[in-house]
C-alpha cells in the first residue's frame, strides 16, 4: 500500500485528466447555458461539449504508449484504457450530432450534461483496476442514462426509464453481491490480487454474480429482455449512445477480467458460461431481430449478436483475441452510429419512430442515402469491403486458432441468419414501390451527414487496413 | 498495375457513374460499354501482366491483396469483359446510369474473384460479387408471364450463396489459421497439406460454399428461379462467369492444397455432378420458359466440369477449363440471343413462341449457332470440352461415369433442337408482335461471343495447354496465354 501522501500524485491526476476534462466540461455547458438567449442553447451546449470531448480525445491520444498505474492500481493507463476510451469519446460526439441534443431547447444543456458525466464514468470503466471502480463506473454511466432514456415527450420513454432503472439496479445488485463474493476470496478489492487467488467456491461464484451484472449491461442472451423497449422507448440519440458507449464500457471490464484479473488456472473453468451466453446471444439475437419493424428495436437486437460476436474474441483468453475484439469493436462502432445517422437522417424530429417500412424505395428517392446505408448493413451482416468482414474474418480465425471453432461456427450461423435482418432493409430500399404510400421525411439537421461520412470512412478503411496494435492488453499490475 | 486496374477500375467508374445526372443514362450505357470494351483489349494485349500484391494482414495469418492472372483465370476475365461489352451494347433496359453501374460493379468484383492470388481475398470478392446481382434482381428483375418481381428470387440467390459465403470464410479462416498464410493460390511453393484433423472440415466449408455457387443438384434450387428472374444481360454474366467460380475454386484451391480430402470425396462428387447431369437434361427438355431450359441445360452441363475436375486427370482438366470457357460464351450468347427474342415478342414462353426463323434470319442463325455449340456439334467450343473431358474420365478409369455422361448429351441435342425448333420453325403465330430483324448493334454484341466459339472450337489448345504438376496433386501450375 502506498503512503497517502504519495496517493495523489501528479502523475495519477494526470491519468484521469481526460475524464476529468469530459466531466467537467459538462459543468461548463451547464454554466453557458444560464447566461446565453433560448435560441442559442441548443447550438451552444453541442458545441461546448464537442470541444471538451475532442480536447479529452487529443489528451488521451497523447497518453497512449505511456502506461501508469494511477492510484495504487485502482485506475490503469495504457493502450487499452485509451483505445476504448477513444471509442467511447467518437461515440458520443456522433451521438451528439444525431438530434444535435437530446430533448427540448431548454432541456438539451442538462441532456448533454448527463451524456458527458455517462460517458466520463464509462472511460472510468475501460481504466477500472479494483472492483470499486468497476462499480463507480458502472454506476456512473448507468445514473446518467436513467434521466437521457426520460427526456422525451413520448410515454414510452419514462416507460423505457423506469424498466431500464429497475433491472439495471437488479443487475448492480448481482454485481455488487459478485464483488462481495470476489473480496472474500482474495481478501482484496484489487484486480491484481484476484489474479493470484487459490481455487474455491466463492471464486467461483463471485465470477459467475459479476458476469451476471456485465453480461446484463452487455445484453447478452438471457439478460438482454430489456434491451429492445429500452432502446425502442429512448430517444434516438440516447439509443445510438447505449448501443456503444455502455457496451464498450462492459466489454472493458469483461476484457480486463476475462484476460487479466481471473486467476489463469481456474480462469478456463470458469469462462465456459460466458462463451455459452455469447454464442447464445448471437443465434437468439439475430432470430428475435427477425421479425422486427421498429429500426431501433431491430437494431437493439442487432447489437445484442454483436457484443455476441465481440465477447467470442475473448475465447481462450489469447492475447491476439483481445486485439480483434477491440478492432470490431471500433468497427461496429463505426457501422453502427452510421446506421443510427442515417435513421436521424430520415425523420424530420428527432424523437420519431422509423419503421422498417420508410425505407421502402429509398435508393430511387435519395441514392446517396440508401448507398451509406448499404454500406453499413453490410458491414454489421460481415460482408465486404467494410471492416466488418475483415474484423469477423479476425475474430473467426482467433476463435478457431483458440480451441474454440464451435464458437466460430455458431457466430457463421449468426450471421447467415442476421443476413436476412439486414438485407430486408436493403431490399426494401431497391424495391420499386408506388411513391404515393411512401413518407418521405428529412431531418433538419444536417450534422449527422457529417457523421455518416466519418462512419463510412471508417468502416472502409479499417476494412482495407485493420488496425490491431499490440500494445492494447489489459494490465492487473 | 494492369491486373489492379482490371478489378478496381469497373468498380470505381460504376460507383461515379451514380454521380451523373438522373438523364444521362446513355451516356452512363456508353462509358459502360467502353469500360468493358477497354478491359477486353487491356486483358488481351497484355497477357503477361505481373502480379500486383500488397500485404494485408500480418496476425493471424498473413494475408495480402494478391491479384495476377493464372492459366485459367485469365480466360475466364477475358469471357467475362466479352460477356459484359455484349450485355450493356445492344439490350434496352431502364434506368440505364443505375443498371450500367451495377453491372460495372459485378464485372469488377467477379474479376477480383478470378484473378485473386490470396484466398481471403477470394473469399472477399466472392462475397463481394453477389450484392449487385441481388440489387440487379430487386430493380430489374423479370419474372415470367409480365409478373411483377418481389423479391422473392432474389432472396433466394441470396440466402443461397450468403450461407455458402460464410462456410467459405469460415474455412478460409481456419485455413489461414493452419497454414499461416492465404497467399498462396498458384503459388509453386513446397507442397501444403492440411492434417486430418482440420482437412475434411475446412473442405467441406469449401465445397459447400462451391456447390451452392456452381450449382449442383440438390442444392441448386435458388438457380433456375434467379436464371429466369435476371434481365438478360446479368443473367448471361452470371451464368457464364459467376457459376464458375465454384469450379474454379475446386481447380486452384481444392486439388493442390486439399488433395486428399478431394479424393475423399470423389464418389460423391461424382454421383451429385451425375445426378446434375441427368436431372438438369431431363428438365431442360420439359421446360416452358425459354430461360428455364437454358438455366437447366447449365446444372447440366456444370455437372459434367464438377466430374471432370473429381476424376484427377490432365486431360480431363484440361477438358474441364474448355468446357468452363465454352459453356460460359455458348450460355451467354444463348441468354443474351434469348433477351433480344423476349424484347421482341414479349414473352419467352415456348408454347407463344413460333415460327420466327421466317422473318428473322439473322436472329435465327444466331440461336442456331448458341444451340450447335450447346449440344455439342465438333467445330464449336463445346465439343472441344466435352470430349477431353469423356476422354479424361474414360482414362482416369471412370468408364461407366462416361458411359452415363454420354446419355445427358444426347439428350441436349433433344432440348436445344426444341428449343431452336420451336421458336424459329413451325407456322408463323399472328398473335406475335412483327418485329425488325436482328439490329446491326445487336449482332455486335454477339460477335465476340460467337467468335470464341468457333476460335476455341478449332484451337482448345490456347485453353488446355497449361501444365498439371501431379507431385503437388493436380496443380496447375503454368500455361501458356
Amino acid at each position: 500500500m502506498p503512503a497517502l501522501a504519495s496517493f495523489a500524485t501528479p502523475a495519477d491526476v494526470n491519468a484521469l485528466l481526460p475524464a476529468s476534462i469530459v466531466a467537467l466540461t459538462a459543468l461548463v455547458a451547464l454554466f453557458f447555458d444560464l447566461l446565453v438567449p433560448a435560441a442559442t442553447r441548443r447550438a451552444l451546449a453541442v458545441a461546448v461539449a464537442a470541444i471538451g470531448l475532442v480536447a479529452a480525445g487529443i489528451v488521451l491520444a497523447m497518453q497512449y504508449g505511456h502506461p501508469y498505474a494511477a492510484f495504487g492500481g485502482a485506475f490503469f493507463l495504457g493502450g487499452f484504457s485509451v483505445v476504448f476510451s477513444e471509442i467511447i469519446i467518437i461515440a458520443t460526439l456522433a451521438t451528439l450530432t444525431l438530434g444535435l441534443g437530446v430533448g427540448r431547447d431548454d432541456q438539451v444543456a442538462g441532456s448533454t450534461a448527463l451524456i458527458l458525466w455517462s460517458a466520463s464514468g464509462a472511460m472510468l470503466m475501460t481504466g477500472a483496476g479494483n472492483l470499486m471502480m468497476v462499480f463507480l463506473g458502472l454506476e456512473l454511466l448507468s445514473l446518467g442514462l436513467y434521466c437521457l432514456c426520460a427526456v422525451s415527450v413520448r410515454s414510452t420513454a419514462r416507460e423505457a426509464a423506469l424498466k431500464y432503472l429497475i433491472l439495471s439496479s437488479m443487475a448492480s445488485g448481482f454485481l455488487l453481491f459478485g464483488m462481495a463474493l470476489l473480496f472474500g476470496a482474495s481478501g482484496s478489492v484489487a484486480l491484481s490480487a484476484l489474479a493470484v487467488t487459490k481455487p474455491s467456491l466463492l471464486l467461483l461464484l463471485g465470477s459467475g454474480l459479476f458476469f451476471v451484472g456485465i453480461a446484463f449491461k452487455l445484453s447478452l442472451v438471457p439478460f438482454h429482455v430489456w434491451t429492445p423497449d429500452v432502446y425502442e422507448g429512448a430517444p434516438l440519440a440516447v439509443t445510438a449512445f447505449m448501443s456503444v458507449v455502455t457496451k464498450a464500457g462492459a466489454l472493458a471490464v469483461l476484457g480486463r477480467f476475462a484476460y487479466a484479473a481471473l486467476p489463469p488456472d481456474s480462469a478456463t473453468a470458469i469462462l465456459v458460461p460466458v462463451w455459452a451466453v455469447a454464442a447464445l446471444s448471437m443465434l437468439v439475437g439475430n432470430l428475435a431481430a427477425l421479425s422486427q419493424t421498429d429500426m431501433k428495436r431491430l437494431l437493439a437486437y442487432s447489437g445484442i449478436a454483436q457484443v455476441g460476436y465481440i465477447v467470442a474474441a475473448f475465447a481462450g483468453q489469447t492475447a491476439i483475441g483481445v486485439r480483434y475484439a477491440i478492432f470490431y469493436l471500433a468497427a461496429y462502432t463505426f457501422m453502427n452510429l452510421g446506421a443510427f445517422a442515417v435513421v436521424a437522417l430520415m425523420s424530420r424530429d428527432a424523437d420519431a419512430v422509423v419503421g422498417v417500412g420508410r425505407f421502402a424505395g429509398l435508393a430511387y428517392r435519395r441514392p446517396w442515402l440508401a448507398a451509406l446505408m448499404t454500406f453499413f448493413l453490410l458491414g454489421l451482416a460481415g460482408l465486404p469491403p467494410t471492416a466488418g468482414f475483415t474484423g469477423k474474418v479476425l475474430i473467426l480465425a482467433s476463435t478457431v486458432g483458440a480451441g474454440y471453432a464451435w464458437l466460430g461456427g455458431v457466430l457463421i450461423l449468426g450471421t447467415a441468419i442476421s443476413i436476412y435482418v439486414y438485407f430486408k432493409i436493403v431490399r426494401a430500399m431497391f424495391a420499386r414501390v408506388d411513391e404515393a404510400h411512401v413518407r418521405d421525411e428529412r431531418s433538419a439537421n444536417p450534422l449527422p451527414w457529417i457523421t455518416v461520412a466519418v462512419c463510412a470512412a471508417a468502416v472502409f478503411v479499417l476494412g482495407l487496413f485493420p488496425l490491431t496494435p499490440s500494445n492494447v492488453l489489459p494490465l492487473v499490475h | 498495375m494492369t491486373v489492379t486496374v482490371l478489378v478496381l477500375g469497373p468498380i470505381i467508374i460504376g460507383l461515379i457513374l451514380y454521380a451523373l445526372p438522373k438523364g444521362a443514362g446513355g451516356l452512363a450505357r456508353g462509358i459502360g460499354v467502353a469500360v468493358a470494351a477497354l478491359t477486353f483489349l487491356l486483358i488481351a494485349i497484355k497477357p503477361d501482366a505481373p502480379d500486383a500484391s500488397l500485404p494485408w494482414l500480418a496476425r493471424p495469418f498473413t494475408a495480402a491483396f494478391h491479384l495476377g492472372y493464372g492459366p485459367i483465370s485469365y480466360w475466364i476475365v477475358l469471357m467475362l469483359a466479352a460477356v459484359t461489352f455484349g450485355g450493356l451494347v445492344a439490350l434496352r433496359i431502364p434506368r440505364e446510369r443505375e443498371f450500367t453501374a451495377q453491372m460495372l460493379v459485378l464485372q469488377g468484383a467477379m474479376t477480383g474473384v478470378f484473378l485473386a492470388k490470396d484466398v481471403l481475398l477470394f473469399a472477399l470478392f466472392w462475397d463481394l460479387m453477389l450484392i449487385p446481382v441481388f440489387l440487379l434482381m430487386l430493380g430489374w428483375g423479370m419474372p415470367a408471364r409480365g409478373a411483377r418481381s418481389h423479391g422473392t428470387a432474389a432472396w433466394r440467390y441470396l440466402i443461397y450463396n450468403v450461407a455458402g459465403g460464410l462456410t467459405l470464410l469460415l474455412a478460409t479462416a481456419a485455413f489461414g489459421v493452419v497454414n499461416g498464410s492465404t497467399d498462396v493460390i498458384g503459388a509453386h511453393a513446397a507442397p501444403i497439406t492440411i492434417g486430418y484433423l482440420w482437412g475434411p472440415w475446412i473442405f467441406a466449408g469449401f465445397a459447400f460454399a462451391f456447390l451452392i455457387k456452381t450449382p449442383v443438384w440438390p442444392l441448386h434450387t435458388w438457380m433456375p428461379d434467379t436464371y429466369a428472374e435476371l434481365p438478360p444481360p446479368v443473367v448471361a454474366a452470371v451464368s457464364a462467369v459467376q457459376s464458375k467460380a465454384g469450379l474454379y475454386g475446386f481447380i486452384v484451391i481444392g486439388l493442390p492444397f486439399l488433395n486428399e480430402q478431394m479424393r475423399a470425396a470423389a464418389p460423391l462428387m461424382f454421383v451429385l455432378g451425375l445426378i446434375a447431369l441427368l436431372y438438369g437434361a431431363f428438365i431442360a427438355f420439359t421446360e416452358d420458359d425459354a430461360k428455364r431450359v437454358l438455366a437447366y441445360s447449365s446444372l447440366s452441363h456444370l455437372g459434367l466440369i464438377l466430374i471432370a475436375i473429381f476424376s484427377f486427370n490432365p486431360i480431363a482438366l484440361a477438358g474441364a477449363a474448355v468446357y468452363i470457357i465454352a459453356h460460359g460464351l455458348f450460355s451467354a450468347s444463348g441468354f443474351l440471343t434469348l433477351g433480344f427474342i423476349e424484347e421482341r415478342e414479349e414473352t419467352r414462353s415456348l408454347a407463344h413462341l413460333g415460327g420466327l426463323a421466317a422473318d428473322n434470319p439473322r436472329l435465327s442463325g444466331a440461336l442456331t449457332i448458341t444451340a450447335l455449340a450447346a449440344l455439342g456439334l465438333p467445330g464449336l467450343a463445346g465439343f472441344a470440352g466435352e470430349i477431353l473431358i469423356l476422354t479424361g474420365v474414360y482414362a482416369a478409369g471412370f468408364w461407366w461415369a462416361a458411359l452415363i455422361a454420354l446419355i445427358p448429351i444426347v439428350i441436349a441435342a433433344g432440348y436445344m433442337l426444341r428449343l431452336f425448333q420451336t421458336i424459329m420453325h413451325g407456322p408463323k403465330r399472328a398473335d406475335l408482335p412483327e418485329r425488325h430483324d436482328l439490329t446491326w448493334l445487336e449482332g455486335f454484341a454477339l460477335v465476340p461471343l460467337v467468335l470464341g466459339l468457333v476460335l476455341l472450337g478449332v484451337n482448345p489448345h490456347a485453353v488446355a495447354s497449361f501444365a498439371v504438376d501431379d507431385t503437388n496433386g493436380g496443380h496447375v501450375v503454368a500455361g501458356t496465354r
